[in-house]
């Protein structure tokens, strides 16, 4: 730290007071929704809709909660983590693949790959619903897991692609020459010292992933119809047209709809975070 | 850059590296083995790692473009949708797009909508990443903070917003009552266009910023220190070391963010579907909603991807704007 003089002190409080205040409003922003999800779940009926806000329940009911798992919740979870979960194992391993093919490589047709991975995801996904429709119904994957972890392989690819290429191309090639000298083979190189490296990449890729098939709405709706079948988004939907003004209720199977996400964000949240490549080409 | 030649040169013979006997020990060059491996690694390789990748994108999105594409030149139900056999109608769906008052300003609010929620967005995640960037107690909590709208899936987000968009009872007009702004009192947010498009605006908003400021930070602090020393000791300003040195680094980051968050938001269904179907009386049905509502509602697949592909160009000529924009600047 270079040594500061005495007169900027006032400015330095000045900032950090405004860094203070930006801080909690943006806080706020993006808290106050999920708080209010959860603390509308948990409150007495009477304290739901009423015209002055109830910030803090005056009791906690869990009662909702049970009501929504009774109501078939479980199932519309597990649906979700097997659908979410495939997709993100696979997508993130192909993409890796390509990602790393398209950053280190050479390739003659590499501008046109990019445009072409680009231009998938500019596609509106609405009109690939349509043909994919017809071609599951044809093949019976409507209803199936099949069919919605293939369709969703299909628009979350090319993304991760894309943002892999990118992580890829700031992990310094010299590591890899280094290893390539060392004797390693191209792909172990890959797997050994650039897929490492590219930890706080992949998980940020994963979660991408991982989100987008948790958070589908448009193929599940149209490929499920059996109710032992959806997706917790199509549940909700679904949950929330029965349930109409029960806004508790609602409440309750958002949250729980919402939770696993969170948990899974925050779980990966670290890798995010450690500068693995910047310790590896400073220190 | 590419490393093929240092490959050539220091790459030795035999796979297995650690402790064997030869370790160490330089290879004269030459052998078949030795080309094999270099035809390997740099030819075979590259197409091996992009097939399975290439093979998803081709046949789960080529094939559908094109198939779309040839369904909206074709009178298209759902029961010739199923059985293959359709009529041949060339331009007309086009047509009646171009002719349809409401179609032409589903256009125009997909685009006001899509490009205000873009900037939005950007301004909002870039600041957000300049905030936790700097120094201060409890930047990990706010760090995580902004973490939650983005793993929120946006179904539960929409649902959420919807209430706390309320006209009796909601938690956003209670707020702004509080702040004075009485008029806010019972406010009924959906019954008109413009309030409902903020509304969703705002749920859009609220949950792409955060990836836009993850991926920004994750920027910044790549980089390096010592060029911002050097600009701090050179006698710039914080102003003037973001300005000019920083944001010219991360030129081609926020050039990419840009990119994907226009394609996010110029495809936004789920939000308006959850929060107002499109209403009232249509007036919220942007391209997406406009799309779907032809193909599944009216059943009629044949303009519904007529609009799609209209949709398509649109996102086409924006994306290769942007897509010059980073050629240049990566010189790719």
């Amino acid at each position: 730290m270079p040594a500061r003089g005495l007169r900027r002190r006032p400015r330095q409080i000045a900032a950090s007071v405004a860094t203070y205040a930006a801080a909690v409003v943006v806080g706020a922003f993006a808290i106050v929704p999920l708080y209010w999800m959860v603390v509308t779940s948990l409150k007495p009926q009477a304290e739901v809709r009423t015209a002055e806000p109830v910030f803090w329940p005056s009791e906690v009911t869990f009662a909702r909660y049970a009501d929504v798992v009774e109501r078939g919740f479980f199932t519309y979870l597990t649906n979700s983590l097997i659908v979410a979960g495939t997709v993100t194992v696979l997508g993130v391993a192909f993409a890796a693949f390509a990602g790393y093919a398209l950053a280190r490589f050479d390739l003659s047709v590499k501008r046109y790959l990019l445009l072409l991975v680009l231009a998938t995801q500019m596609f509106p996904v609405v009109v690939l619903l349509i043909p994919l429709f017809t071609v599951m119904r044809n093949l019976g994957l409507l209803d199936s897991y099949i069919g919605l972890i293939v369709t969703y392989l299909s628009f979350s690819t090319p993304l991760a692609v894309w943002i892999l290429r990118g992580f890829f191309q700031g992990i310094p090639a010299e590591l890899e020459d280094a290893a390539l000298v060392d004797g390693c083979t191209r792909f172990m190189a890959l797997t050994r010292i650039v897929l490492p490296l590219a930890g706080p990449g992949l998980a940020a890729c994963a979660i991408f992933v991982f989100i987008g098939a948790w958070n589908e709405f448009l193929f599940a709706l149209t490929f499920i119809s059996q109710d032992s079948m959806r997706t917790l988004p199509v549940a909700l939907q679904a949950f929330t047209g029965r349930s109409g003004i029960d806004f508790g209720a609602v409440m309750a199977f958002s949250t729980l709809f919402t939770l696993p996400a969170v948990v899974f964000f925050l779980f990966v949240h670290k890798r995010l975070s450690t500068g693995m490549v910047s310790g590896a080409v400073k220190g | 850059m590419m490393s093929a030649s240092t490959t050539t040169s220091g790459s030795r013979r035999g796979r297995n590296s650690r402790g064997g006997p030869d370790v160490g020990t330089p290879v004269l060059p030459g052998g078949p083995r030795r080309f094999t491996r270099q035809w390997f690694d740099n030819r075979a390789l590259p197409w091996l790692l992009l097939a399975p990748a290439l093979l998803l994108i081709f046949g789960l999105v080529g094939y559908p473009v094109v198939r779309t594409f040839y369904l909206s030149f074709h009178e298209a139900g759902l029961a010739s949708l199923v059985s293959g056999d359709m009529d041949f109608i060339g331009l007309d769906h086009y047509r009646h797009i171009i002719g349809d008052p409401h179609l032409r300003r589903v256009f125009l609010v997909t685009v006001v909508f899509g490009l205000s929620c873009v900037v939005a967005t950007m301004v909002l995640g870039v600041a957000v990443a300049l905030l936790l960037n700097r120094p201060f107690k409890g930047r990990w909590v706010l760090g995580v903070l902004v973490l939650l709208p983005w793993a929120m899936p946006r179904v539960a987000a929409a649902t959420v917003w919807q209430w706390l968009f309320h006209d009796q009872y909601g938690l956003v007009n209670w707020v702004l009552v509080q702040l004075g702004l009485e008029g806010f009192d019972g406010y009924a947010w959906f019954i008109s266009p413009l309030p409902a498009f903020f509304a969703i605006g705002v749920v859009v908003v609220w949950g792409a910023f955060p990836f836009v400021a993850i991926s920004v930070l994750a920027g910044l602090q790549s980089v390096p220190d010592e060029v911002l020393e050097a600009a701090r000791i050179d006698g710039a300003t914080a102003g003037q070391r973001l300005r000019l040195v920083i944001l010219p680094m991360l030129k081609p980051l926020l050039l990419v963010l840009v990119v994907i968050s226009t394609i996010w938001d110029f495809k936004v269904f789920d939000q308006i579907y959850v929060m107002t179907q499109g209403g009232p009386a249509r007036s919220t049905e942007v391209l997406a909603i406009a799309t779907w509502r032809e193909a599944f509602t009216q059943l009629n697949f044949g303009l519904g991807s007529a609009l799609a592909m209209a949709m398509f160009v649109i996102l086409t000529a924006i994306t290769i704007v942007y897509i010059r924009m980073i050629r240049e600047e990566e010189g790719l």
